[in-house]
């Protein structure tokens, strides 16, 4: 059965093709409930994320209502541009969307941390940190502007996304 | 673990070369035509050695020598991590002059270096010992092995144990009249496969009950009832709101069957793995919303043991697995041979699938 639309359950919209393959890593987590997560195409490119959210998923969200998204985007060194998506979330949705990704890109993830040498690797770590509550990588330079993001995504979906 | 496999001249795998160190999961990708299931093909080759197929004619044909180019050896190599030893088998089969029937050339069995046989055409040289074996026999089923622990055993059964899947569901009956730990390419011994499984370890039945509720939330039960002497059929239960269904296996949609056969391979990877498993388009007979699962589902079990090497066209199956494991095999015309190269080493604009759906991914 393909995740079930009636018990909670995440979509995790990917900016990019390497934010779909950190995506991967993290579905390759032994620990992940696989039936409660789905990665959806990438649709090439914040804006279009927010496109693809705001056409297809929006109304989705509404008539579903056990359903998080998460939105993988690279921030591109951007301050404002958490607040810039957010601004663009209905406030009764804003409770299960969540917004994640590199402060640039997840290519300088690659070259910057030792032994993460794909990006399934990165995800695997990441999926790690999760489960062990551990910052190892969240923590890391690149990705520690996500704390409080990500802190508030576990409180939702560690119930579930983890047997 | 697969490390390597090397096909020369056979079909349209020239000097063609797979490298699978440390790669748990793979996917094939490439147009129709491409040698995608040609891989599969010379696999099956070896996988049969393994089984104990030891004629050559039975093995291997003249129209598979590459273009017809009989003048030419066909040469399989094979490196495998078994227990943290490297084996490394060759096989090179010739067809001489004026002959119908292909014969060997060469054969070699190396474990960590060394030499468990070698041998040139009928002589064939293991440990201190020289003996004679017929040209058109392959020698590694029939060299006795000297204990359970013996390399050339060990090997063997890896070789034995590889599966090989291209499913035809309506050939997959769920009736047994015996039992095996070898399935067949088109699956149409799964009865006898899943009796086999069931029958020598017990505990198999657990991990094919779990996954398949996790397919199906509505199944109740599945039972492999003895119906006649040595005959069984499988059976499947489901139930919703207290209300009972059962039907035979036989019955079942093509993609629920292949729910079963997923079941099937990750319980026997757990239970007489670490196993090789090559499976030619997984994603066939699935809907889109279960392909992402499915894959996956393949991937992450064979994360902690064993290999998978599966090929596909399917876009949801293709953006399931990742560029450093993601292979592209490309031939440029029928005359020419395969190439391979990992999509991480390739450069291409934008989307993958997209660039797929184009044509535009050439070597």
């Amino acid at each position: 059965m393909s995740v079930n639309k009636y018990n909670k359950h995440i979509l995790v919209l990917p900016e990019d093709d390497a934010n779909r393959q950190i995506a991967n890593g993290f579905l390759l987590d032994p620990a992940l409930n696989d039936r409660a997560i789905q990665i959806l195409p990438p649709p090439g490119g914040w804006t279009k994320v927010l496109n693809a959210f705001r056409d297809n998923h929006i109304s989705e969200m509404h008539k579903y209502k056990n359903r998080m998204m998460l939105l993988l985007v690279d921030f591109d060194h951007d301050e404002k541009r958490l607040g810039n998506i957010k601004n663009k979330i209905p406030d009764d949705l804003k409770e299960r969307v969540f917004v994640l990704g590199a402060q640039s890109e997840p290519e300088n993830i690659k070259k910057n941390i030792a032994n993460l040498n794909t990006f399934e690797d990165i995800g695997k770590a990441l999926a790690q940190d999760c489960v062990n509550e551990t910052e190892n990588i969240w923590g890391h330079e690149l990705l520690k502007h996500n704390r409080n993001e990500l802190k508030r995504m576990i409180s939702s979906v560690k119930p579930f996304l983890f047997n | 673990m697969l490390q390597r496999l090397y096909i020369h001249n056979f079909r349209c795998l020239e000097n063609f070369e797979l490298q699978f160190k440390d790669m748990p999961s793979a996917l094939l990708i490439g147009k129709n035509g491409a040698g995608k299931s040609t891989i599969g093909i010379a696999l099956e080759v070896l996988q049969r050695i393994g089984r104990g197929i030891n004629r050559v004619a039975h093995l291997v044909q003249t129209e598979d020598f590459a273009r017809g180019r009989t003048d030419v050896p066909i040469r399989f190599e094979i490196e495998v991590l078994i227990d943290k030893k490297l084996y490394q088998y060759t096989l090179a089969l010739e067809l001489q002059n004026n002959f119908e029937a292909l014969r060997i050339l060469e054969e070699q069995l190396i474990v960590s270096g060394e030499p468990i046989y070698s041998r040139q055409g009928a002589s064939v040289t293991l440990h201190e010992a020289k003996f004679m074996v017929d040209w058109h026999l392959v020698a590694l089923p029939i060299i006795q092995r000297r204990s359970e622990a013996d390399p050339l055993h060990l090997f063997k059964m890896w070789l034995a144990h590889i599966i090989i899947l291209t499913p035809i569901p309506s050939l997959m009956t769920g009736e047994s009249n015996g039992e095996t730990l070898e399935p067949k390419r088109d699956c149409a011994n799964f009865g006898d496969w899943f009796s086999g499984l069931l029958v020598r370890y017990p505990a198999a039945y657990m991990q094919v009950d779990k996954y398949l509720r996790e397919v199906m939330p509505d199944i109740r039960d599945f039972q492999n009832e003895l119906i006649g002497k040595n005959f069984k059929t499988m059976r499947v239960q489901f139930q919703e709101n207290q209300a009972d269904m059962r039907i035979d296996f036989r019955n079942l949609s093509d993609g629920e069957k292949c729910f079963f056969l997923c079941a099937v391979v990750l319980a026997a990877n757990k239970s007489y793995g670490p196993l090789f498993c090559f499976w030619d388009e997984p994603d066939s007979f699935l809907s889109l919303s279960e392909v992402g699962h499915f894959v996956t589902s393949l991937r992450r079990s064979f994360e902690t043991g064993g290999q998978i090497l599966a090929t596909s066209h399917n876009s949801e199956a293709i953006r399931k697995f990742s560029n450093e494991n993601t292979l592209v095999l490309y031939r440029k015309n029928h005359l020419e041979p395969t190439l391979v190269r990992l999509l991480s080493d390739m450069s291409f604009q934008g989307d993958l699938v997209d660039t797929l759906i184009r044509g535009d991914i050439e070597l």
